[in-house]
This record gives structure tokens, sequence and C-alpha cells, in this order.
């Protein structure tokens, strides 16, 4: 009886969390005129143009492939760079090591803001201000800490042998890692590179000051732009169509992986 | 392990990482520090060391003090309840199998879209015309309790809270899921035998040892909530007369609309210092005492 | 996270702060303002190579802009010209003014100071381009604009800035609604009074704004109103920051009138927290009778416009007795430029001659349903909404401007903050001014800001 109490407790506050959501889901097939009229009501048809007046009208399309590509490109960069240097730090100790390895682990916990000002005029000096390449630079600087951390773990775990047997057989170091350990961490690449994507994909602060023109616009950035723009033209079904844009990708990865993605997040927190 | 060519292996399999860390992280949290001492509007070269000027305005500044009450206020509120409803939600889905497993993925659903998509949804929420609250609380009726939530000061902040409790509960549910998970069967087979059950037994044996727990979750409320930007900024820009305004949103004010980018790199210090000394002091209040250690 | 840590980082922090300030950067420059050596901008007689515009996009859009440019480039073989614009053009304008790599024109939105960077010399004076020949017919560029509209963009003698399109601010109603429950339009503000309680008790709220963005409130009451009890000179005073001009008897006044609105109840219930679309979207659901806005209204509103419904302008109602021409409007130009660090200033004043001639004003007009300030470009067929508004631009016996916005923006966000404040009834019309008052006071104060002067 009790326990049937509180699981429907719980149970409750799974609905608080996914109603909004819904909502948005059926607001975004409404005209602008049903939004105000009835909010709460069903929609009276499936109005699809909303959806693609977000893609195209908006420009949502435009943002969706600036995201697809940042986020591609910082991963590209993220997990080999990543990778190898927690390879260093979870199996070829030296002095300083742990010193340097607290120098990155640092980097999870300070708050991106307080360096918002400086990274803005070092991206300006380096003519890197409102470019991709920029933006995916400082994108992999800030996930190095968290990628490193949590390979770092994975390489540790892997069993010694297997790395010993490849260098008798003649293998380099390089090698080793690339042929042998580098495959059999796979596992850990793909968490934390969906870990990565799912943050990368919804940053927005770094974006916002970094970021400026049209061109080079990602998703959260061009959502956040549509409402300004819904501030002069008005289009609101198109404004809930791009949310669910933003929201539905996101939401199925996350949901595929959910379980992993809550292990990495867990370790991460806890270990931080 | 072979010995040959591993401290050049070290070095070329490090450098790339740290270069790029170097360069993008730690270069510019330094200059953040030598920034915070000039007055530099930014539209030129012009840059003037200025001493501590920076932070001597600062402490005289209403609006920083309003921002940072306002940080704390949300600590303290939204942090309680972030806490609150992840031990009770936590404790609730306990067991619960396969049902609790899908729970906990729904609760991490808005730690997984992004926080622009967050603050978008409760603006709507909110909305004045069309918001699902206002609109709601007329049709049963309750038309007198309705508010202006973004607008007016008294709903202002705790509407934005609520917003941000919802984006941040289910990291907590799944903190304190976590730690009921790893108290050990042992102990609890005990205090059955004990006797002790329900609130008793969730007093003496559970919170206790949570205590690791806990102290995790203060930190990440402080660090969650001193960081709070994109919610505020989206949301309500700080207003109605800064009413929801937090060190962030100022410090963005200053820098990219003020123009004012010495003072921002100032503020973004002052928000840092704040954060260490809160962590530090609450992981002191937190720590493992004699007492529970025994537990 | 553990103690030790959090120690570690702390200390590091610590170190960082300690040493850091002698260390790295730039060594300062004095903070002299040295006074910029005005440049000219040429006079725009050919144009050639590439030219970069950039420009706000409102509610008007930029496709005229660009249209505009395709043709130019027809007309002038081998010449290239792009033309970029975004609803927050000016943060991405704001880094390319500081990294020395601007566009050639320019029109950076209401987000940007453009009197800072006058101060700064980051832009062109424009004196000699007005003195030649305009894009077509006789006399010079600079006859070819409102003197009125023109003088706004000038500061120490010389023009800096064009004015394109012009806003007209003032209220809005809708007349259809007004005329099934036979209200009349409020001339004064004891008319508006008695028409208030005949609106309240129909149900409908008399008056609803844009609570997000106070300064429609500003602009549409307070200002309006202040200049009505204390004339030019009041208004002028408060906006060169005079000591004092901020708790005037007619700012003073002003104040209590919208307060006096306030208590009796006439405004929107929830509109303090609604953005402009919201409450004009309110306005045109005939859940309000009258909304402040600008000229811009009838553009920025027409996909949500709901069949039947109408919008019509009027100004403000006056002040009966008051020292102040009731004629009184506002008027707000949308600022163009071209920054001195341009690649081809000569192909920007040529575009912008282009522009302006009286034959893309007029289309401009049309397509728009705007006001330009090009003489002459009423000619064209003005769409309904704009009728009124371009009369009483015409017939005004004061047209002026709201300036020191540009000029001190956080000493505007304290305004608008004041407001807001006293609209939510937390502070007293006394309250609003001293604390208006003492926000000028900082401004006067602060000698990195630079000062600027209503000019006429």
């Amino acid at each position: 009886m009790k326990k049937a109490l509180s699981t429907s407790g719980a149970v409750l506050f799974a609905l608080t969390v996914v109603a909004p959501l819904i909502w948005v889901l059926l607001t975004s097939f409404k005209s602008g005129a049903e939004v105000f009229a009835s909010p709460w009501a069903l929609p009276k048809q499936l109005l699809w143009k909303n959806y693609t007046n977000a893609w195209q009208e908006a420009g949502i399309s435009h943002y969706f492939m600036n995201s697809s590509i940042v986020t591609a490109f910082t991963l590209l960069l993220l997990l080999p760079v990543g990778a190898m240097a927690a390879y260093i730090f979870g199996r070829y100790p030296f002095r300083g090591s742990k010193v340097l390895f607290g120098a990155f682990l640092g980097g999870m916990m300070f708050p991106n803001f307080l360096v918002i000002v400086p990274l803005f005029f070092l991206l300006r000096d380096l003519h890197m201000l409102d470019t991709k390449t920029g933006l995916v630079f400082v994108y992999v600087a800030y996930s190095l800490s968290f990628t490193i951390f949590v390979l770092t773990g994975f390489f540790q775990a892997l069993p010694g042998e297997l790395a010993e047997a490849a260098m008798i057989d003649g293998c380099g170091h390089a090698s080793t890692f690339w042929r042998i350990m580098l495959p059999l961490a796979k596992p850990g690449l793909i968490v934390v590179g969906i870990f990565n994507a799912i943050g990368l994909w919804n940053e927005y602060g770094l974006a916002l000051v970094l970021v400026s023109s049209e061109a080079n616009k990602t998703l959260p950035l061009g959502i956040a732009n549509l409402v300004m723009t819904q501030h002069y033209e008005s289009d609101w079904g198109a404004l809930f169509a791009g949310l669910v844009i933003v929201m539905v990708p996101v939401l199925v990865v996350y949901w595929i992986f959910r379980d992993r993605i809550h292990d990495t997040m867990l370790a991460g927190a806890l270990k931080g | 392990m072979q010995r040959k060519g591993r401290t050049a292996f070290i070095v070329a399999f490090l450098s790339p990482a740290v270069f790029i860390y170097a360069l993008f992280v730690i270069w510019p949290l330094l200059q953040s520090f030598v920034l915070s001492f000039y007055r530099w509007r930014g539209v030129s070269q012009q840059k003037t060391f200025v001493g501590a000027e920076n932070y001597r305005k600062l402490a005289v500044d209403d609006v920083f003090w309003q921002a940072l009450r306002n940080n704390l206020a949300l600590l303290v509120g939204v942090g309680f309840l972030a806490i609150v409803l992840g031990v009770v939600i936590a404790h609730a889905m306990q067991g619960g199998g396969r049902l609790s497993k899908m729970l906990r993925g729904v609760y991490l659903f808005p730690q997984a879209i992004s926080l622009v998509v967050v603050s978008i949804l409760w603006m709507f929420l909110y909305n004045p015309s069309f918001g699902l609250l206002t609109t709601g609380l007329k049709a049963v009726g309750l038309e007198r309790y309705d508010h202006a939530w973004l607008g007016e000061p008294k709903t202002a902040l705790p509407a934005v809270g609520t917003a941000f409790l919802w984006y941040i509960a289910g990291f907590y549910i799944m903190l304190f899921a976590a730690g009921l998970r790893a108290i050990p069967e042992e102990v609890n087979e005990a205090v059955a035998l004990e006797g002790a059950l329900g609130m008793k037994k969730f007093w003496t044996i559970t919170w206790p040892m949570l205590w690791s727990i806990k102290r995790i979750a203060v930190v990440y409320v402080v660090i969650n909530v001193m960081n709070v930007f994109a919610l505020v900024y989206l949301m309500t820009q700080g207003g109605p007369d800064r009413k929801t305004e937090v060190m962030l949103t100022y410090l963005y004010e200053q820098a990219f609309k003020n123009s004012q980018f010495g003072y921002a790199t100032a503020l973004a210090v002052a928000n840092f210092l704040v954060a260490m000394g809160l962590s530090a002091l609450l992981m002191f209040v937190f720590r493992r005492d004699p007492q529970e250690a025994r537990a | 996270m553990n103690n030790k840590s959090i120690l570690a980082f702390s200390l590091t922090a610590l170190a960082i702060v300690l040493t850091g300030c002698g260390s790295p950067g730039t060594p300062g420059t004095p903070d002299k303002v040295t006074p910029v050596a005005v440049k000219e901008a040429p006079t725009g007689a050919t144009a050639k190579g590439e030219i970069e515009e950039v420009a706000f996009k409102g509610g008007y859009g930029i496709d005229f802009y660009q249209k505009a440019a395709e043709e130019f480039a027809t007309k002038n073989p081998g010449l290239k010209v792009t033309v970029t614009g975004d609803p927050r053009v000016w943060e991405q304008l704001r880094p390319r003014f500081v990294g020395d790599t601007p566009p050639d024109l320019c029109f950076p939105g209401w987000g940007m100071d453009h009197w800072a960077l006058v101060a700064e010399g980051q832009l062109l004076a424009l004196d000699d381009a007005l003195k030649s020949k305009p894009f077509a017919g006789d006399g010079t560029w600079g006859d070819t604009f409102e003197p009125s509209l023109l003088a706004l963009g000038q500061q120490d003698g010389h023009q800096y800035i064009l004015p394109y399109y012009f806003n007209v601010m003032g209220w809005w109603y809708d007349p259809g609604v007004f005329a099934r429950n036979s209200w009349t339009v409020p001339k004064t503000f004891d008319d508006l009074l008695k028409l208030g309680d005949q609106i309240r008790a129909k149900g409908i709220a008399p008056i609803t704004y844009q609570g997000k963005y106070p300064y429609y409130m500003i602009d549409g009451m307070l200002l309006p109103w202040a200049f009505d009890v204390g004339g030019a000179d009041a208004v002028k005073a408060a906006q060169n920051l005079e000591p004092g001009a901020w708790k005037s008897s007619a700012l003073l006044q002003a104040a209590k009138m919208i307060k006096q609105l306030q208590d009796k109840g006439f405004f929107q219930k929830g509109a303090t927290a609604m953005s402009h679309t919201e409450s004009q979207t309110e306005f045109l659901q005939g859940h309000a009778a009258m909304i402040p806005c600008g000229t811009w209204l009838s553009s920025e509103m027409k996909n949500v416009m709901p069949a039947g419904a109408k919008m019509e302008f009027m100004l403000p109602p006056s002040v009966a007795g008051g020292k102040g021409d009731a004629s009184n409007v506002i008027i707000g130009i949308e600022p163009w430029m071209i920054p001195a660090k341009a690649k081809n200033p000569e192909g920007a004043v040529a575009l912008f001659k282009y522009m302006t001639s009286l034959d893309k004003a007029k289309q401009f007009v049309e397509q728009k349903s705007t006001l330009m300030a090009i003489k002459g470009s009423d000619s064209a067929k003005l769409p309904d909404a704009l009728k009124t508004p371009a009369k009483v631009f015409k017939e005004s016996k004061a047209v002026w401007s709201v300036q020191y916005r540009q000029w001190y923006p956080a000493f505007e966000t304290e305004i608008e903050n004041a407001l807001t404040s006293m609209l939510n009834g937390e502070a007293t019309p006394e309250q609003f001014c001293d604390r208006v008052e003492s926000g000028a006071e900082k401004v006067r104060q602060d000698s990195s800001i630079t000062k600027h002067k209503v000019t006429g």
C-alpha cells in the first residue's frame, strides 16, 4: 500500500516532466490564432505547415546543419586527442602526471563564464571569432576534461597483458595504442562521444558570445533567434515547431543510450 | 614494458591535448584575472590599468549585490527543493525494477534537451496570454490567484526558480538513487530485524549513510546555481527591475551590452570566488562527522 | 570533487590573483580622451570592387536592401554587393568594429550605441558626401533628406549618421471597435480618464503595453506628457542630463499620470510580463482598446491580424493647459553609417545614394509600409495605417526625438527598471523621479562616458 503510494508519487513527478513537452508538441500543430485562443485544446488539424515554415522560412534547417557540422568536427578532434592523453594518464605514469591530470580535471569544475571575456578576445586575435573553426576548438578544449577523465578510467581497466604482448611482437608504443588498445576502448569512446554530442548540440552560452553571424549560428542560437525574429514577424506555430525540431533528435539519441549516459553522468558526478 | 622511446611517446601523445587546453582554457583563465584590473571598452585598443577600481566599484554596485542575493536565494530555495525532491523520489523509486529504470530515464529528459528549449518552454507556460498556467487558473475559476508570473516582482524569481528546479531535479534524483543503491543490503536487513521502519529508519540509518552523496549534491547545487545564465537571460533578461538578475546575466550585460569588459571580468572573478568559498564552506558543513562514520 | 582538489584549486586561483596582474597582457595606454580626427567619407562618385552591407533585420526584413544592392550591381558592372542581416545584428558588428574589420555600409539597429562609435572615431563624417550630387536630379544629396531628420545624425557640426526610414511614435486604436461602442478618440488626458471608465465597463482593458520593453511606455507616455506639461525645454534638459531635470515638475507630473492610469486599473492585467508581440496581439484580439507603439506596428503584426481588425494612429492624449505644443510628436530615425575602417567607403556612399533616391524611397514606402526620410517620398501610395502618422508628422509644430537612449545605454536600463518598478507598484512617482535623477547623476559623475547634447 505504502509502496504503491510512493510509486505513484514517482510517476506523478515523471508526468510533470513530460506534460510540458507534450504541450509543446501539440501546440506545434496549431495556427497562430489557435495558440492564443485555445491553449489547452487539441489542435483542430495538424498544421504541418508550421514545420515547413520553421525548417525553411525560419532557417532551422540551416542552424541544424551548422550544429551537425560543429558537433561532428568537435568529436572528430576531441576523441583522438582526448583518448591519446587519457592513454598516457591511464597507462604511462610519469613524474608530474598526477598534477597534469589534476589540471585537466580542474576544467570540469570552473565555469566557462569565468573566461568568457578573455576567450572572446583570444578568438578575435586568432581570427577565429565568429567562425565554426573557432567554436570547434573552444568546444574541444572545454570538453577535454570530462573526456580525459572518463577515458583514463577505461584505459586503466583494460588488461595490460594485451599491450605487453603487442609490444613483444614488435609493435611500438603508438601502434600498440592505435591497433590494440584504442579498438578495445571503443565502448568508452561511444559513451563519451554521445555524452559530449548531446552537450555540444545544446550548448548556448559560449556560442552566444563567440558566434554572431547568421551563417555560423548553431541550433540553440537559432531557436533563441527565432524567438527574437518572431518578435518582429509573429509566427507562433513555427516557433513551437522549431522547439520540437530541436528537442526530438536529442531525446531520441538520449532514450536509446539512456542507461550508459546515466552511468557516465553518475561516474562524472561522483568522482568529479 | 619497453622503456625505449617512452618519453618521446608520452610527449607526442600528450601535447595536442595540452596545447589546446593551455591555449583555450588556461591562458584565458589567467587573462581573466589580469583584465579585471583594467578599464576597457573593447571598441578600440584603448586599455587602461586601473588597479582595484573595478573591485571597488563592485563593492558599491547595488545591482551586483542584488544579483548575488538572487543567486543565493536560488541556491537556498532551488537547492533545498532539488535535494528534497532527489531524496524523496529516489526513495520512492527504490527497488522498482523496470518501472523505476524507465522513470529514471524520464527524469533526466530536461537535462538532455537544451537549456534554450527549457527556457522558451517555461516562458510559454508562464505566458500571460496563452500560457498553461494563466489559462488553466482561469478555466477553473481561480483567476484571482493568477499573476503575470515573469513580470511581477514577487513572482518572477520563484517562477524562474521553478523552471530551474524542473531542469535540474533529475540530476539529484539520479545522485540519490545511486547513493541508496550503494547502501549495503546487510544494513537494510539488520535494520529490518531490529524493527526500525519508515521515517525512523530513514533518519537514523539511511540519511547518515548518504553523507558523501549529500556532500556531492550540495557542491553541485553551488556549481549549478552560480552558473545559471541561459535560463534567466532568455526568460526575463534579469527583469522586472533586476528582480531575477543573477551574476552571469549582469556580467553579460556589462561586457556585451555596456562594453565594460574590465568590469565584467571583475564580476566573473567575484562570481568564481563566491562559488569556491561557498563550496568549501558547504563541504565543511557536510563533512563526515565521527558519529555518522560509525553508522 | 574532494577536499584536496578544492583546496589545490583555490590556492591556484589565489596565486593567479596575486601574481597575475603584473605578468601578461598589453600595457595600458593612458585613458585620456584624445579628440578623434574627423575623417571625411568620399563623395561616392564611382562604385567598384566589393561592397559589404550589414543591416538590422527587423520587421521590414532585409530583402529590400538586397534587391536594391542587386539593382545597383547591375548598373555598375564588375561591382559585387553582399547584404546580410540579423535581428541582433549589433552583436555581430561590435566585434567587427573591435577587430577593425567592419563592413562598408551598416545599419546596426537599436542595440548599438552608435554615438560611442562616433566618440571612438569609428565612423566617417559624411559632410562632403552630402554636399555632392545625389544619385538623380539636381542640388546636393543633403537636400534630398528631411532636414529635421538629418539633424538627428549630427555631432559637433559633423554628419555621422544618416536617416533612412523613420518612425512616428504614438498610440493605436481600432476604429471599428471604437465606432461600435460609440467611443470617441481621447484628445486630452481628461478625455482619456472618462473614456477609460467606459471601456472598462465593457470588460475590456483600456490600455495594454509592452511590459518587457518599457521604452514603449517611456516614448508613448512619459516623455510626450513631460513635453506637454513642461514644453520642449523640459525634455531637452532631461535628455541633456541637466541637474534636476529628471525630477522636474514636468517629469514628475508625467510619471503621476502613468501612475494614475495604473491606479484606475486602465492597464491590462499581465501586460507587465508581455513582450511587444504578445501585447500587440492582445490589442488586435480586442482584449485592450489602445496601445502605445510606433508606426512599425502594422507591418510587424500583419501575419496575425485577425479578420476585421483595423488599426488607426493617434497622438498620446495631451495635457490641457500645459506649456508644450499639443501637436508635438516623437519620431525616430533608423541610423545608417559608414565605418572609418570600411574598405570601400566610396562604393558605400554611392550605394546609399542609390538607396535614398526618390524612386527607391517611394518603393520602400509602398513595399514596407513605413515613412521615409526622403523629401517627397510621401507622395507614394501610403498604406492606410500610415496616412494619419504622415499627416501628423507634416502638421506637427514640434517634431522631436528621443536621443539619450543611444548615448547612455546603462542609464536607459535604469530608467526602464525604475518605470517597471513603479508600474509594479513598488515605487511612487516621486521615488521614480528620484531614482532616475540619481541615475543621471551617476552618468554626470562618470568621466569615462562621453556626454552629448540635443542639438537645436
